[in-house]
């Protein structure tokens, strides 16, 4: 089911990128109501929707039906945040979020896998911490720079606790987690390997949560950059060196990739158990 | 493989044209993007020239050709590297500074149309910021030299 809704999501985006005539920095489509191609609960979409409305980098909205699917399309702005985040010396990467419905379905498939706790690492405006929450999981949301923890406590209609602090040295075992996956921020190449090498000696630090820990990379197989030499859209070599196995990739539409061909894969992994 | 004669005559073009840029660099007090890149690029263009020809000709039957190299070379260090390019760095330093300070001031509410048209200045300030990462390469390479 995850699988055909991330298609669908992705043919979504497809159509909507062909007849999309606005200017705005950035757009992205919820759809409004459950349907057979997006089998989404009524309410879970309403929170979507609400978090999209309250959130202040979207300046406008309108319906508009793309293919079978009525939608409504969000435009906005992240400027001012990302002006922000690259004066901020220990960010490794300028905010950029993946869509709403793309968090959704990522943190979907954390569940289905059996995870209790989202800790969304780096995690902006907080949208995969909210989504985990629209879900009924337990979140945390970690994110360095402070206008964007400021932006995060208005849109806690669902309290995601946003954290202001550095991952690699926040404090876990204070969450008492006890089945988390962790939601990495930042493409591989643009600072994350750093980011999630730092966050995995924390966890790996705290006995309970060697195992049963899983972990979510944002990949590329774009060509802008350096590939990495055991794949994994970037994150092949850290995989590897962490002793983690790859689970599961989903491929969805993110807010970088609105004008590129190419979506984003989401590369879930775990701790290899001992035998 | 070009031959050196095939070399020589690109040099010859090539360094005309650079000759050609510096001189209207030098008569502008300022530089759109794409005439600092292409300065820059053919900066780059005529000095990888330079040293491959420099390797393999012989001071006997060249001895034009150096000098020529030679000219180039100093128009290069003298006139671009220690003057042009220093006050392209200042400038675009200074060019981010305003740009970022003005894009900073002025919290009150915007129209769509408003903040489109101020998503432009973003636009130019990252274009401004990518060619200054590009000019700091440069200038790295040069402290290497």
């Amino acid at each position: 089911m995850i699988e055909k809704l991330s298609k669908n999501l992705v043919n979504l985006k497809k159509e909507f990128a062909k007849i999309y005539d606005g200017t705005s920095h950035i757009q992205e489509v919820i759809p409004v109501s459950k349907s057979e191609i997006f089998p989404i609960k009524q309410q879970d979409l309403e929170l979507l929707h609400q978090f999209a409305t309250k959130n202040p980098i979207y300046y406008n909205s309108y319906e508009k039906t793309i293919g079978k699917t009525h939608c409504i399309i969000y435009e906005g702005d992240i400027n001012k945040y990302w002006l922000n985040s690259i004066q901020h010396s220990s960010s490794c990467a300028p905010f950029s979020p993946t869509w709403i419905v793309s968090a959704y379905v990522c943190v979907l498939l954390a569940k289905e896998l059996g995870y209790r706790e989202v800790i969304d690492i780096g995690s902006g405006d907080g949208r995969i911490a909210f989504c985990a929450k629209v879900l009924d999981l337990e979140s945390y949301s970690i994110e360095i720079d402070n206008m964007l923890v400021d932006l995060q406590k208005l849109l806690t209609t669902l309290d995601f606790h946003p954290y202001c602090s550095d991952a690699e040295t926040f404090d876990y075992s204070l969450l008492n987690l006890s089945q988390p996956i962790f939601f990495i921020g930042g493409l591989a190449q643009m600072g994350g390997i750093a980011l999630a090498s730092g966050v995995l000696k924390k966890i790996n630090s705290i006995s309970n949560l060697k195992k049963n820990t899983g972990w979510v990379f944002v990949g590329t197989n774009s060509q802008k950059y350096q590939p990495d030499p055991k794949n994994m859209a970037g994150w092949g070599t850290l995989i590897e060196k962490n002793n983690l196995k790859s689970i599961q990739t989903i491929t969805l539409p993110t807010v970088w990739t609105f004008h590129e061909s190419e979506e984003t894969p989401y590369v879930f992994a775990e701790t290899v158990s001992d035998k | 493989m070009a031959s050196i004669d095939d070399i020589s005559s690109m040099f010859h073009t090539e360094s005309e044209k650079l000759e050609h840029l510096i001189n209207n660099v030098t008569k502008k007090s300022e530089l759109s993007i794409p005439e600092i890149i292409e300065t820059y690029y053919q900066i780059i263009n005529v000095s990888s020239m330079s040293t491959v020809l420099k390797q393999q000709i012989n001071a006997n039957e060249h001895q034009t050709l150096l000098d020529k190299i030679a000219k180039i070379d100093k128009v290069i260090s003298d006139k671009f590297n220690s003057n042009i390019h220093p006050q392209i760095m200042e400038k675009l330093a200074n060019s981010i500074q305003n740009t970022t300070k003005n894009l900073q001031s002025g919290n009150e509410e915007k129209s769509k149309e408003e903040i489109e048209n101020k998503a432009k200045e973003y636009e130019e300030l990252r274009q401004i910021m990518s060619t200054k990462e590009f000019v700091e390469q440069y200038d790295k390479e040069l402290s290497h030299d």
